[in-house]
């Protein structure tokens, strides 16, 4: 029983070790996927960006609250 | 109702890229990830041609049929859409397209790879059409303002053609009879099982 | 007979080439209007998937994935997936527990006999050996059931629990997924260096099949350390494992060591080992703990009955014997070092 119970915390471990060190070393496609010319910092997980206000007026205005701030 | 479909006629692309560029600024989408991308073959060889690809909304879609977690639909218009909600980021989707359409915010397969992202047919998403948070997941929704992708609609030699696949296949067809040539709708015979015959 | 027929396809090559040459300047070189016609020597698709079974060409896009333009390997990825993969899994595992069943009915249990109780207890498996099973089995429960889900997930647990709880849960399971793939990884490795020196297949494991593994005839066949059922099941684990480890390797680095096709084979071969890994350790699953009566304990307690050892693996006990009461021979509760 002891050796099941420390087999289990062992899996358990490695395993958040293992996400640790593998999402280090995760790339993201905006890093992988552009050259040394583009200034990209961390567009975040939405498509709009990290200065996206979600303010939207009218219908498909969408895209005039980024570029208005 | 019509059945979307894009059509590239590569005898009038010219590679501008300005489809590419429409898009991304359109839906805002990040860097690395193209929902449309031109391809050149044959680059710099005499008969060199270019397409326009992206999505094309397949008949019987090879992604939605494969994807674990069934997070794809087809819309009324036969655009087929995707909730990035139910989308776990297995990458299954990429290895049956056939075209190289869906793309995700990271490279690597590790816990996921993100929320996939793909062409919409400037349709949206399972959200409320033209609401916020449509936007922020899917870009805008230009079908329901009643207008077509903004890739097609601003191509500059018109080689994109987008709109019900029929009013398509004839505008391409009278083309080719007009001029006496056509290298074909490239990939309809791998998306929707038929091709334009002439 | 032979020369007539010769010169019809002499004659027949003639037509065609001739046909060809005739017909082709009419059609494609110029257009109704006489101008010259610009796609004479351009590329199209039926003849570039004549070359090649995919059209790819150059794209601006630091991404080489993007430069594939039609890829149709992708439908026949997808009929394996979503019509073959569901049968193969199914069949195997559902075939594997109806046997299990058939056998467990018709046979019973492999019942202890009254001889091989004799209340001393001989040490089996130490502490390491335990933890390596055990860190190994459960990732590989965990594993099992989370790659199952994404082949039977959306068929038999998505109607029931609906789309969205499914997609939660599913998520989960894909980071336990890629997670625990790691230690069952390092599990697998261990295996192989604490039991391989036991594991070398040699004459006494053909004596043990001819006799069905003491099914066969009356007289238990003799055992080291592993019988020869258990060496099978130690090389399949080792060979699956490290099988299932390097495509799944390939599929968490999509891209790095292969093109899209070359992924869409790999999931394919993980899958497919997968399905007959599970079904195989099921049968592990049985025989170490329905299916024989006293096979549990070393794995649990790692210490078996010295009469049912001299049973079931008699020339490994008598080794041990050998080596002397300070060998093997452990009060209860005292673990060995490693």
């Amino acid at each position: 029983m002891k050796a099941f119970a420390v087999a289990v915390l062992a899996a358990v471990a490695l395993a958040v070790g293992a996400s640790f060190l593998l999402g280090a070393n995760q790339k993201y496609a905006y890093e992988a996927f552009s050259t040394s010319g583009a200034r990209v910092s961390h567009p975040g997980t939405n498509l709009v960006g990290p200065r996206w206000t979600g303010d939207v007026t009218g219908p498909a205005d969408g895209h005039k609250a980024t570029t208005g701030s | 109702m019509a059945r979307m479909k894009f059509l590239c006629d590569a005898d009038r692309c010219i590679e501008c890229n300005a489809c590419v560029t429409a898009c991304k600024n359109e839906h805002e989408v990040p860097w690395g990830i193209n929902r449309r991308r031109v391809i050149t073959l044959n680059d710099g060889k005499p008969g060199e041609r270019s397409v326009s690809m992206a999505c094309m909304h397949c008949t019987d879609a090879p992604c939605a049929a494969v994807c674990p977690v069934n997070c794809f639909y087809t819309t009324a218009d036969a655009v087929v859409l995707h909730s990035k909600d139910l989308c776990i980021g297995c990458g299954y989707c990429f290895y049956a397209c056939p075209f190289g359409a869906p793309q995700y915010p990271r490279v690597g397969n590790f816990g996921s790879r993100g929320k996939m992202d793909k062409c919409t047919y400037c349709s949206g998403g399972p959200e409320a059409d033209l609401s916020t948070i449509e936007y922020e997941k899917y870009g805008s929704n230009r079908l329901a303002e009643g207008k077509l992708p903004l890739c097609a609609e601003m191509c500059s030699t018109k080689a994109l053609l987008a709109g019900d696949g029929e009013m398509i296949a004839q505008i391409y067809k009278e083309r080719v009879i007009k001029r006496g040539y056509g290298s074909g709708a490239w990939g309809w015979k791998t998306a929707y099982r038929e091709t334009i015959a002439i | 007979m032979r020369q007539p027929s010769h010169l019809g396809t002499l004659a027949m090559a003639a037509l065609v080439w001739a046909s060809v040459g005739l017909t082709q300047p009419a059609h494609a070189v110029n257009a109704p209007d006489g101008a010259p016609n610009p796609t004479a020597s351009s590329v199209n698709e039926d003849l570039l998937f004549r070359q090649a079974p995919t059209i790819g060409g150059r794209v601006s896009i630091p991404d080489a994935k993007a430069a594939n333009l039609i890829q149709p390997q992708g439908r026949e990825w997808r009929d394996f997936r979503e019509s073959w993969l569901p049968w193969i899994g199914g069949l195997a595992i559902l075939g594997m527990i109806a046997a299990l069943a058939l056998f467990y009915f018709t046979r019973g249990r492999i019942r202890l006999e009254h001889s091989e109780e004799s209340g001393r207890k001989l040490l089996r498996f130490n502490g390491f050996e335990r933890f390596t099973h055990w860190m190994t089995a459960t990732c590989f429960i965990v594993l099992g059931l989370s790659g199952l889900n994404y082949i039977f997930g959306k068929r038999l647990l998505m109607p029931l629990i609906g789309p969205d709880a499914f997609a939660a849960l599913s998520q989960w399971a894909k980071y336990a997924h890629v997670y625990l793939a790691w230690p069952f990884m390092l599990g697998v490795v261990f295996m192989l260096v604490v039991w391989v020196r036991d594991n070398i297949p040699n004459r006494i494991d053909v004596q043990w099949i001819r006799q069905g593994g003491g099914f066969l005839g009356d007289q238990h066949p003799h055992a080291e350390r592993f019988n020869a059922g258990q060496k099978v099941v130690f090389w399949m684990v080792i060979g699956f494992g490290f099988a299932m480890s390097a495509t799944g390797l390939v599929m968490l680095f999509p891209f790095a060591a292969t093109d899209i096709n070359g992924m869409q084979i790999v999931q394919g071969v993980h899958a497919l080992i997968g399905v007959v890994f599970i079904a195989a350790i099921l049968a592990h699953i049985y025989i170490g703990s329905l299916g024989m009566e006293g096979a549990y304990d070393a794995m649990g307690s790692g210490e078996v009955d010295l009469a049912w050892a001299k049973v079931h693996h008699d020339l490994w006990v008598k080794e041990q014997l050998a080596k002397t009461a300070s060998g093997p021979q452990l009060g209860r509760g005292q673990v060995p070092a490693e």
